[in-house]
């Protein structure tokens, strides 16, 4: 399809095989599955317009949906924008007999449409280059090109490919430097592609302010060079491959960070063979990520990278020379911490003696390891212990109840902890939110544990005395990795569900009704992730992206 | 009897239609604007065939579902109010648009603006928003019941001054506060009555948010307030200043205000009968009804005589289109054009008319109508017009103007607007091809300035 | 790029189809657009005021750089004589501030030393809440409170009119001192968020061009007449707002750099100039709260960066306005709500102080040095004392700049001060 494609076309999909993505869709046990779940969550309106319109269909194409979807659309599907915003679908079919009947449903249902609305002439059938095309309304075109169908929403773009299939030596998307780089990356096995010209699309507004140097830390941090890169970047290519039962999306780019050393340094395993420390896990895992960032060498570049003095790390400077008592953040405290740096995501037990949230927020936790734990260990525990106390003297200001700090101990490992009063009144059902937290700080061997709850230090201590030091298994040069379980997303968001209804509610003024739909078609999908892996590198100094999922 | 604004006679008695005066569409809207921030085209219509008494009649009585919707919504707003943002708010917005009984919130929002409880000085949405459930559990209901349950939560003594005061007892300036903004009224109590009025409030302590009596603290001697003398406490002082004449008064003076005019200036002989039935066996349910039924409501003097709130603006445009928005954006747009819902600028509330008025404030209010009516964007084109119009039998070839014009305005517009209106192509030669598009139509009426008045 | 206010009106529906909307113009902008026409540029006078949030450093700020007692309290924050910017031989500004010397030696930047207030809170809540009100708390209830700036855009607004006289440009909630008790004070995130962008707007408001007032049966005759006026200044400033909203987004980023107190300020700027009736701007340096001038550790690089910020700022939006010939009817005015102490805290910061300086910039304000610099020897609690009290800075520019009473807005007792404003 790209060689009928203007070559500034901007955004460019392609799905080569359709069939390999949607396969595992269309057997009838995930159907029946699916409508089960979606019965069962009130997802009743959605399903039953769904529904309606398959049987439909069903019944005029004189064929069962699933055969028929191959017959129309399994040889391919191309979507692409350009850059005044018209759209074009086109939809490669085995059967072009088959799309044909299609086509003359379609325009029967419309034009029997618009005579009795009184308006015949928003339907029409103009040629073009002769070619029959099919017009509905303002915002609907359509031309049937053998067994291809293309369909678009502005005549003048459909015209312009028209134009491209009938003269040979047009400038099209095909034959564009930009679009044959970003094929090559991408790769033949892969069963979709999008293709982004960036030269043109920096320019819409949304993108550029979010490709903005915002002077955000912590997103400069995590992401590392990625939104520099991209901001000088001429295309960006995502291609999507299926292995086995895995799904594979995988980024691409000839865009490489200016001044490089300021925005990779902190990011960039030492020589090689180095590798990222695995992941850490824990019962209830919901998310792991490990990372290989130098926070000494990030924060002594703090002022190239972050040009604007913003207040809010103005604010974190105040706070950290007050914990750590006034030793200089960059060459005192940041340069004693190691480069592997892990943080831990998992699903809360709650203390049935103290009760259950309305709002359930998972425990969270940042692994660090200190070069040297006897002299900066116990620098860091008086940091803890400072920072929970203008916690509870900010909030006792405020007249609300603070933290209390204690000591426990976990095979020969003493840690801190915090926690709030149990509730004065425990019949009132659910309680408030801060009983979702409770700081602890554990010091096992070199490693500093900061963790929201006490369990999951306890859990976090007991796995990094099991874990080796062995590096994770991943391709060289990833600096970032994380692990997603699927399972326990989904619990945390099912336990979650009557909050994020009623946030729906009020947020979009929808009814009840439709808010359960809309979340329970969100529970389902997610309800099918089993695992997914995350994984950014450096490929010749330009970033790479790597989202492994794998479904039930 | 004569029609005389300024005879109470008259003024008070129940309005009954005649060729002067009709019940026609006008007086149908100008009822649902003022008790229930506007009226959908089945309401109007069906106040039109029953007459103004029996509508309000259903507009004033409690309806069947409407203490279970309140007891939900209630569980809404306090499960929001526990975090941060406006989401409590919020579901107040929705409540004020799906309320079986909008009277009711209404006068929870007089109550509000009459109290003027700000968060700005609470810094508690939790502890707001038990009080607007306070205001509405008794609003209706005996002024006397009200105050003695308003000056128990936490929030008022707080914004009273309670937090700042070192002393065990709210300040001379407080409890002027409560005589003079709350009861009252200004020159009905001396220096002395406020001395002792202060020693009644004593024992009182706010202690981790909660309103705490602490026997050893009270002032337990006898107290001379406003004439009477005895051993007075909370209770007692809420007692002798709701049952004196002048807060009748000053009460009947503030919901004339709210309900009749922006600029009315009643004279005493006027208020005398609306003063009694909110005082003694009197209720605020009884003084709404009386003014709602009056021919002083329906008269010229109420007309369209008030500055809609930047609330009364966004209703006045959702409701009668049937439709529902998200709120969360709604309250926070609200609060930029002046009026955030929990945050009174000061304890004498908002001041309303033309204070909310400005040449930026115009602006914001016309962007607002046009964000609320779009097809897209931050409102997700939730209102429809046209399928409105379509539903009531009223989409004709112009777009539904006429309807919308009869349901926003009643057709209070000059003929030149009218007039300019159905030219619909833009003044700049541009062919405007969405002028008969309803939602523009709309959006257009809503930015009027008659459209401002209520 | 500037435009100028004479491109404004050439835009608009020009001066004299202004004056065809008769009563429902407002009597001050047919005299300003008539003042136009004549060539001069007859203006009220605007403050501008800038909130330091966190309390600013003043001696490192001001600093006396030949002070023995200053050095030795400040083994790491120093600024030694080799790197202030002398402004006499006694005091000199922070290196981070070339553009307020420009400004000091070309007379348009004056510095009030020394102020302060009795018994002066050092907590940051309190003492931000007394310079908000004037210290109008003791004895006033909260729910009673209001800001400084709030009473006086009261003051300034006719009950019955509808005149925009005070707005707060920026992205926190609005600072207390703004705080009215009657009339909207707009808080300007973006002009765009204010300006309606559909053809509905401008087809409804151009309907009314075509005649009076309809029929009397709509409404109070003077509820109507005061939305109409409200409604036709809104007309005529809509396309001045696209405008200026445009010139911000295209202002070259490469001339200085773009802070968000400069694009704040750009704001105001085109605001000024789009003379809308606003009096008093209000805007802010430093995140509100706990702010950024709270540098009670590594405060050299951070409290740097905010004064390079402040001064580069200004500099831009005095130039800004300079451009135009209205900078003799601005005056901006800084302030913090404490300063911070003489000695080092120990993390190389400050602690909460007392005294500070504040800045008054504009065309006409008496270029210098105001006050004597606080002794370093005689200090409260370690930090200098004040000797004016910042209510007479308030009472000054409410009655030698914005011409209003300052006994409607500020407690009775405080002569404004002398020779600061020319």
């Amino acid at each position: 399809m790209a060689q009928w494609i203007p070559a500034d076309t901007p955004i460019m999909v392609e799905v080569s095989e359709p069939m390999a993505l949607l396969g595992p869709l269309l057997s009838p046990e995930f159907g029946k599955s699916v409508t089960t779940e979606l019965e069962n969550g009130k997802a009743n309106l959605k399903l039953q317009e769904f529904q309606g319109v398959v049987a439909a269909v069903e019944l005029q194409l004189g064929t069962d949906w699933r055969a028929g979807l191959r017959r129309l659309a399994g040889k391919g599907l191309s979507f692409c924008v350009d850059p005044s915003g018209a759209t074009l679908l086109a939809v490669d079919g085995e059967d072009e007999k088959l799309l044909s009947k299609l086509n003359g449903i379609i325009w029967q249902f419309a034009s029997s449409g618009a005579d009795q609305q009184n308006q015949p002439e928003t339907v029409a059938s103009p040629n073009y280059r002769g070619v029959k095309t099919w017009k509905i309304g303002t915002n609907e075109v359509h031309a049937l090109l053998g067994p291809r169908l293309v369909v678009g929403n502005r005549t003048s773009f459909l015209n312009k490919v028209l134009d491209l299939r009938a003269d040979a030596g047009g400038k099209t998307l095909a034959s564009s430097a930009l679009f044959k780089a970003a094929r090559e990356a991408v790769g033949k096995e892969a069963v979709a592609s999008v293709f982004l010209n960036l030269q043109t699309l920096r320019e819409t507004p949304g993108l550029k302010k979010a490709l903005e140097e915002d002077g955000n830390p912590v997103t400069a941090l995590l992401l590392s060079d990625t939104k520099a890169a991209l901001r000088s970047a001429s295309w960006f290519a995502l291609g999507l491959y299926v292995s086995g039962d895995k799904l594979i999306l995988r980024t691409y780019t000839d865009g490489a960070a200016p001044e490089v050393s300021k925005w990779t340094s902190f990011s960039t395993l030492p020589g090689a063979g180095a590798e990222l420390l695995p992941p850490l896990t824990v019962p209830g895992t919901i998310a792991s990520l490990s990372l290989y960032r130098d926070l000494h060498s990030f924060y002594a570049a703090k002022d190239a990278l972050f040009p604007e003095r913003t207040s809010g790390l103005i604010f974190f400077e105040n706070m950290m020379g007050i914990f750590f008592s006034g030793i200089d953040l960059t060459e005192g405290v940041l340069s004693e911490v190691r480069p592997d740096i892990r943080v831990v995501v998992a699903k809360q037990q709650y203390d049935p003696a103290v009760g259950t949230p309305a709002t359930q927020v998972p425990a969270f936790a940042a692994v660090l390891r200190l070069k040297e734990p006897e002299h900066f260990g116990e620098i860091v525990e008086e940091a803890w212990q400072k920072a929970i106390g203008l916690a509870n003297f900010t909030r006792g200001q405020q007249a609300l109840p603070g933290l209390i700090i204690d000591k426990e101990n976990q095979d020969g490992v003493k840690y801190t902890i915090s926690y709030y009063r149990p509730p004065a009144d425990k019949s009132s059902g659910a309680i408030d939110a801060r009983y979702n937290f409770r700081p602890s700080l554990a010091r096992p061997g070199d490693y500093v544990i900061l963790s929201s709850t006490d369990a999951l230090a306890r859990d976090l201590i007991n796995a990094v005395k099991q874990a080796p030091s062995t590096p994770a298994k991943t391709s060289p040069a990833v600096n970032s990795l994380m692990e997603i379980e699927g399972p326990a997303l989904s619990a945390i968001l099912q336990a979650n569900r009557e909050p994020m209804v009623r946030k729906n509610m009020v947020d979009k003024g929808d009814s009840r009704e439709k808010a359960e739909s809309d979340i329970q078609m969100l529970l389902v999908a997610l309800g099918h992730l089993d695992h997914a892996t995350l994984t950014l590198r450096r490929d010749a100094g330009r970033p790479q992206a790597q989202l492994e999922i794998r479904f039930k | 009897m004569k029609p005389d604004p300024n005879d109470p006679a008259w003024a008070w008695a129940p309005f009954q239609p005649d060729a002067a005066r009709p019940w026609d569409l006008r007086l149908a809207a100008h009822l649902y604007r003022r008790a229930a921030f506007g009226g959908t085209w089945p309401e109007l219509q069906r106040a039109l065939s029953e007459g103004p008494q029996a509508t309000i009649d259903r507009l004033v009585h409690p309806t069947p579902g409407a203490a279970d919707f309140n007891r939900l919504y209630d569980d809404y707003e306090n499960a929001a109010a526990t975090s941060a943002g406006y989401g409590s708010q919020a579901w107040w917005l929705r409540r004020m648009i799906e309320s079986p009984q909008p009277l009711q919130e209404q006068v929870t929002l007089f109550w509000h603006n009459h109290f003027g409880i700000s968060n700005i000085h609470v810094k508690d949405n939790a502890s707001l928003c038990r009080h607007i459930h306070v205001l509405r559990q008794h609003g209706m209901g005996s002024v006397e019941a009200l105050l003695d349950a308003v000056l128990a939560q936490p929030a008022v003594w707080i914004c009273l001054g309670a937090r700042d005061n070192g002393r065990r007892s709210l300040s001379e300036s407080s409890v002027r506060i409560l005589m003079e903004q709350y009861t009252l009224g200004p020159g009905h109590s001396s220096d002395s009555d406020v001395r002792e009025g202060a020693r009644a409030l004593t024992g009182w302590i706010i202690s981790q948010g909660e309103l705490r009596f602490v026997p050893g603290e009270y002032d337990a001697a006898p107290k001379k307030i406003l004439g009477q003398e005895g051993d007075f406490d909370r209770k007692a002082l809420v007692r002798i200043l709701t049952t004196h004449p002048a807060t009748g008064h000053w009460l009947a003076q503030k919901l004339v205000r709210w309900f009749i005019s922006d600029t009315a200036k009643p004279s005493d002989s006027l208020l005398a009968p609306l003063a009694k039935q909110l005082t003694g066996d009197g209720s605020t349910a009884k003084g709404v009804e009386m003014l709602l039924r009056s021919n002083l409501f329906f008269s010229a003097e109420a007309y369209r005589q008030k500055v809609r709130s930047p609330v009364e603006l966004a209703l006045g445009i959702i409701r009668p289109l049937e439709g529902r928005t998200g709120t969360v954006r709604l309250a926070a747009d609200l609060a930029r054009l002046g009026q955030e819902l929990y945050e009174p600028p000061t304890i004498q509330g908002w001041a309303g008319g033309l204070a909310w008025i400005n040449s930026l404030t115009t602006l914001g209010r016309a962007k607002l109508a046009e964000a609320l009516l779009a097809e897209s964007g931050a409102y997700e084109g939730k209102l429809d017009p046209a399928a409105v119009a379509k539903r009531h039998g009223r989409a004709t070839n112009d777009g539904g103007r006429q309807f919308l014009v009869d349901l926003y305005l009643q057709g209070d517009l000059g003929a030149e607007t009218i007039g300019a209106l159905a030219a619909g192509p833009s003044a700049t030669g541009s062919v405007d091809t969405r002028a008969a598009d309803p939602r523009q139509i709309a959006a257009r009426l809503a930015s009027l300035p008659e459209f401002q008045l209520a | 790029m500037h435009i100028t206010r004479r491109d404004f009106f050439k835009e608009t529906a020009g001066a004299t189809s202004m004056l065809a909307f008769g009563s429902s113009v407002p009597a001050f902008l047919a005299r300003s657009a008539a003042a136009m026409e004549a060539g001069q540029a007859s203006r009220e006078p605007v403050l501008v005021v800038i909130q330091l949030s966190g309390g600013n450093d003043g001696l490192n700020t001001v600093v006396p750089y030949q002070d023995d007692a200053y050095h030795r309290s400040r083994p790491t924050l120093r600024i030694g004589a080799e790197q202030v910017l002398k402004l006499d031989s006694s005091l000199g500004l922070h290196p981070a501030m070339p553009a307020f010397r420009k400004l000091y030696q070309e007379g348009r930047l004056s510095i009030i030393q020394g102020v302060g207030y009795p018994r002066s809170s050092r907590d940051h809540d309190a003492a931000m809440e007394d310079w908000h009100t004037g210290v109008l708390r003791e004895g006033v209830p909260p729910g009673a409170r209001s800001g400084w700036l709030g009473r006086a855009i009261d003051a300034a607004c006719d009950p019955g009119k509808t005149d925009l006289r005070g707005v707060f440009v920026g992205e926190i909630k609005a600072p207390f001192s703004v705080h009215t008790e009657r009339v909207v004070v707009p808080s300007i995130k973006s002009l765009e968020e204010w300006l309606p962008t559909g053809a509905a707007w401008s087809d409804s408001t151009r309907a009314h061009d075509s005649g009076p007032s309809s029929a009397t049966s709509s409404g109070s005759p003077s509820l109507l007449a005061g939305v109409r006026s409200a409604t036709a200044n809104a007309r005529l400033i809509q396309p001045r707002l696209i405008a200026a909203s445009q010139a911000i987004h295209s202002q070259n980023a490469a001339a200085y750099p773009r802070f968000p107190l400069t694009e704040n300020l750009a704001t105001v700027a085109q605001l000024i100039r789009a003379d809308l009736g606003i009096r008093i701007y209000f805007v802010e340096l430093g995140g509100g709260g706990i702010g950024g001038f709270d540098t009670h550790a590594n405060q050299a690089a951070n409290h740097g960066a905010l004064l390079r910020e402040l001064a580069e700022s200004t500099a831009a939006f005095v130039d800004d306005l300079n451009h135009d010939r209205l900078l003799d009817s601005v005056l901006v005015m800084t302030f913090s709500e404490f300063g911070r102490t003489l000695t080092e805290s120990g993390r190389r910061g400050t602690n909460h102080g007392a005294a500070a300086p504040m800045f008054m910039i504009g065309g006409r304000v008496k270029s210098g040095l105001w006050g004597a610099h606080p002794s370093l020897t005689d200090l409260e609690e370690d930090a200098p004392k004040f000797h004016t009290d910042f209510r007479r800075v308030y009472a000054t520019v409410l009655e030698r700049w914005l011409n209003l009473k300052s006994e409607k807005v500020l407690a009775p007792g405080f002569a404004p001060l002398d020779g600061v404003l020319v």
